[in-house]
């Protein structure tokens, strides 16, 4: 049956030239897993917001939504409120209430629902989503995964017939972030839920979706399921952005042009990779990697915490990273990677052991001669760097600061901008550009310090694979330049696609440094998804190039 | 152990009105004396053992000095003791003294009572029913304010690491702070853009809200209220008829032992040992339960 239904739907924001949406006609069967996706800028979220009139941005909009035979002017306040759900991407913004039981029953409130079947609503919507244990707790006590399922479930216990997300998982860790997909999985398989899902993550989504809508520049591109997009996709056009989003398996698969079915998940294109390649021989990937011997950043015996009462969370933590390197730091949340590069960084004092940086002890450094020219730190959110209203005012101010002669600022930001690609974005305000961009311009103001070394918290949470690839080549053409780059992540991708070594954070220690290619394929789980579906053959592939080549290589069909 | 704490906030709310309104204004002393000696009882179940000494090393010098204050600077009263620097120190101005530190001691420990048992949800209950929108917006404030405060911790960190707030000198502390500041005034606003689309999302702004609460009103509850409302009842009558009247000027006058005002003294005795019974009960009968297991 059909649930909702979009007809010739064009969006335009007021005063912008061009379409946000253009054109759109969808039609959505109750009961399906729908997962829309593409660049970011394509006009998801405006496509998203539109769906539900509570939400709908202010512009001039032409085209209809219906919902069950309904278009939006007639539909019941009440109704719309209740029965299409909303869920936005940042957990913490949109949590209203201070206690977690009246955040869930806020909706129900609005409605105004008798507060006898409130309680029984809540506590069964509770139970469901295991929220009984933090039930009574401040809803700032949570974690980031448990504030998005309590946003979830915040919608849910209004008893929704269509959940839309707006990037939900983009601001959690990947652990965090699959629990929250498969309960969305559950809530589709076992209340019949319609879920309409903006996703840029897509290796776990992409498999499970009934239909997948790709967007480009405000227009369905495709709308099909997700094998045939994965079958047809490199045929439309071979170099689409997009590409780089969609999961391992499809990207190997295209990327090979074999006539066979279009493998989605690891399990799919492991066996893929077998029937095509298993007889062939071919050798593996080269782990050669040769460092400079000068040492850049060097923990000895590093002991940290945060108050006296605390258990530590550093225990002796002995790292070196070489001048010119590309370091990753992997592992779990919580574990203390963040704290490692705020020791670094002088942020945090150790209480025992050494930090030397640049051979020479971080004590030494004095004010912010630490900060000038020699280590900058890009912190998780990137929106904290900013202080001004304007880009090109926030970096006259670090300039001055730093004491720059009045004449050759704006030099330095023009210099700086162009090589990170920023500058036609100086003239607007922080908060209006996006996820990817603000990460951009975050780097660019940092570098204005002329650091040697380089610390990065996260950069690669809440980016599209685009901007992911952007970043990619930005850090590639520091390094060129001689920049020692740390970075902490999640992202076992991104880490193997970059780093030089790549070393695992655990129980306050760091562990295995080692190159990606040799540290990946060492591990079992903790892995890349083109490592697992590829190490059976060749071990030591962990991105999709390298298994990408060495298929050519072995000359298969 | 809070076994009174669980009890309906509105009935806790007139109980704690009853007993501060006789603590506060009536000065007969045996009332005075049973206010303070429950209001001590009750706050001794309610902390832990280490706070308690904390708290006689405050209450009592307290006392002392608000006892010995009055005579000092009072000299009304007909029984002089002795003269200090010339000036009578009367009988009546001590025992005045001694009758408003009971009052004042008293009254505060109440009100450290109350603090522990009606925390900030009980207290919005019970006044967001007569202004919903303020529960409303009290809440959405508490859950504002750590958010608010994590933030600013976290520009803080990535200015320090900028160099920012390195610089020793004053003018560029102020420079910076407040520049943090202003941006700390954007990011609430963008903030706030994203919790009102939550909000329109859930319906917010339909007409027939409600209000949902955890607390339930139990028969325990309608007993208790009733107690206290009868009793009550009585201690205000006998207030009201000039029964507990009481007076230290200019000679302490005679203490009202009649039966109508013996039975005033029990009835607030009763309300005001009242938490005190109800801890020790529910201490007592976990005790029993453990011991059982």
């Amino acid at each position: 049956m059909e649930i909702l239904h979009i007809e010739n739907l064009s969006f335009r924001y007021p005063k912008a030239e061009k379409y946000a949406i253009e054109n759109i006609n969808l039609s959505i069967n109750s009961g399906e897993f729908i997962v829309v996706c593409g660049e970011s800028g394509c006009g998801k979220t405006t496509l998203l917001k539109l769906l539900k009139k509570e939400l709908a941005p202010a512009g001039e909009k032409s085209g209809k939504v219906f919902y069950n035979g309904l278009s939006q002017d007639e539909l019941d306040d009440k109704v719309s409120a209740a029965e299409i759900g909303y869920v936005l991407q940042n957990p913490d913004s949109q949590i209203v209430t201070d206690k977690v039981w009246h955040e869930l029953a806020f909706g129900l409130e609005n409605l105004g629902i008798p507060t006898e079947t409130i309680r029984r609503r809540v506590g069964e919507m509770a139970s469901y989503f295991g929220i009984h244990d933090w039930f009574r707790k401040n809803t700032d006590e949570l974690s980031g995964g448990q504030k998005q399922l309590l946003n979830l479930a915040a919608i849910m216990v209004m008893q929704p017939k269509i959940l839309i997300l707006d990037e939900p998982t983009s601001q959690l860790d990947p652990i965090a972030a699959s629990d929250f997909i498969a309960t969305l999985q559950k809530l589709n398989r076992e209340l019949g839920l319609t879920i309409i899902l903006a996703e840029h993550r897509l290796e776990e989504v992409f498999p499970i979706a009934d239909r997948v809508i790709l967007m480009d520049k405000g227009k369905v591109l495709l709308c099909d399921t997700p094998k045939n997009i994965g079958q047809n996709f490199g045929k439309i056009q071979d170099d689409h952005p997009m590409l780089l989003a969609l999961p391992s398996a499809v990207r190997i698969f295209n990327a090979l042009q074999i006539k066979d079915e279009c493998p989605l998940t690891v399990k799919e294109g492991r066996n893929f990779l077998d029937k095509h390649f298993s007889n062939f021989k071919c050798a593996d990937v080269e782990l050669d990697y040769n460092y400079n011997n000068e040492v850049a950043v060097e923990l000895k015996n590093v002991w940290f915490r945060y108050e006296k009462d605390l258990p530590d969370i550093l225990c002796g933590t002995t790292v070196k990273v070489y001048k010119g390197e590309f370091y990753c730091i992997l592992g779990g949340n919580g574990t203390g990677k963040t704290t490692s590069l705020n020791v670094i960084s002088g942020l945090n004092k150790a209480y025992r052991g050494k930090v030397i940086v640049d051979g020479k002890p971080i004590k030494e450094y004095k004010s912010n001669s630490l900060y000038y020219k020699k280590i900058a730190f890009l912190p998780q959110n990137p929106e904290t760097v900013f202080l001004k209203d304007n880009l090109k005012e926030d970096f006259l101010e670090i300039l001055e600061a730093l004491d720059v002669p009045k004449n050759e600022r704006e030099e330095k930001i023009i210099k700086v901008s162009e090589k990170i690609g920023i500058t036609h974005l100086l003239n607007k305000h922080p908060y209006d550009l996006s996820g990817g961009e603000q990460q951009k311009c975050a780097l660019a103001k940092i570098l204005l310090l002329e650091p040697t070394i380089l610390l990065l918290d996260e950069p690669t949470k809440g980016l599209d694979a685009y901007s992911k690839y952007t970043l990619k080549t930005i850090l590639a053409e520091l390094k060129k330049d001689g920049i020692t780059i740390i970075i902490v992540t999640h992202d076992v991708e991104f880490a193997a696609e970059n780093a030089d070594r790549c070393a695992l954070f655990f129980d306050g220690e760091i562990l295995s440094a080692d190159t990606p290619s040799r540290f990946f394929s060492e591990n079992n789980f903790y892995t890349t998804a083109a490592n697992r579906m590829a190490r059976h053959l060749w071990s030591h592939a962990v991105t999709c190039e390298q298994v990408i080549n060495c298929c050519k290589k072995s000359g298969g069909d | 152990m809070k076994a009174f704490g669980n009890y309906h906030p509105a009935t806790l709310m007139i109980y704690f009105i009853s007993v501060l309104l006789v603590a506060m204004f009536v000065s007969n002393l045996v009332l005075q004396l049973l206010s303070l000696s429950g209001a001590i009882l009750f706050s001794v179940m309610l902390q832990k053992r280490s706070e308690i000494l904390g708290n006689i090393g405050f209450y009592i010098p307290l006392f002392l000095l608000i006892a010995i204050t009055n005579p000092l600077f009072s000299h009304n009263g007909v029984t002089p003791l002795f003269f200090l620097n010339g000036n009578p120190v009367t009988f009546e101005a001590i025992i005045y003294g001694i009758a408003i530190a009971v009052m004042i001691v008293g009254v505060m420990i109440w009100f450290k009572c109350y603090g522990e048992i009606m925390s900030s949800d009980k207290f919005l209950y019970l006044f967001g029913k007569a202004i919903p929108k303020l529960s409303l917006v009290l809440s959405m404030a508490f859950r504002f304010i750590p958010l608010f405060k994590r933030q600013l911790q976290k520009v803080n960190k990535a200015q320090k690491a900028l160099g920012l707030y390195s610089s020793k000198s004053f003018m560029d502390k102020l420079r910076s702070s407040s520049s943090v500041f202003m941006a700390m005034i954007s990011w609430s606003l963008e903030n706030s853009m994203d919790t009102s689309d939550s909000m329109k999302a859930r319906g917010y702004g339909l007409k027939g809200r409600t209000t949902f609460t955890l607390f339930r009103l139990y028969s325990d509850d309608i007993v208790l209220m009733t107690l206290c409302v009868s009793l009550m009842a009585i201690t205000f009558t006998g207030i009201a008829t000039g029964l507990t009247d009481f007076h230290y000027y200019p000679y302490i006058s005679n203490l009202n032992r009649s039966p109508s005002a013996i039975i005033i003294y029990i009835a607030f005795g009763t309300i005001s040992f009242l938490p005190f019974v109800i801890e020790v009960k529910e201490a007592l009968a976990w005790k029993y339960y453990i011991s059982k297991i």
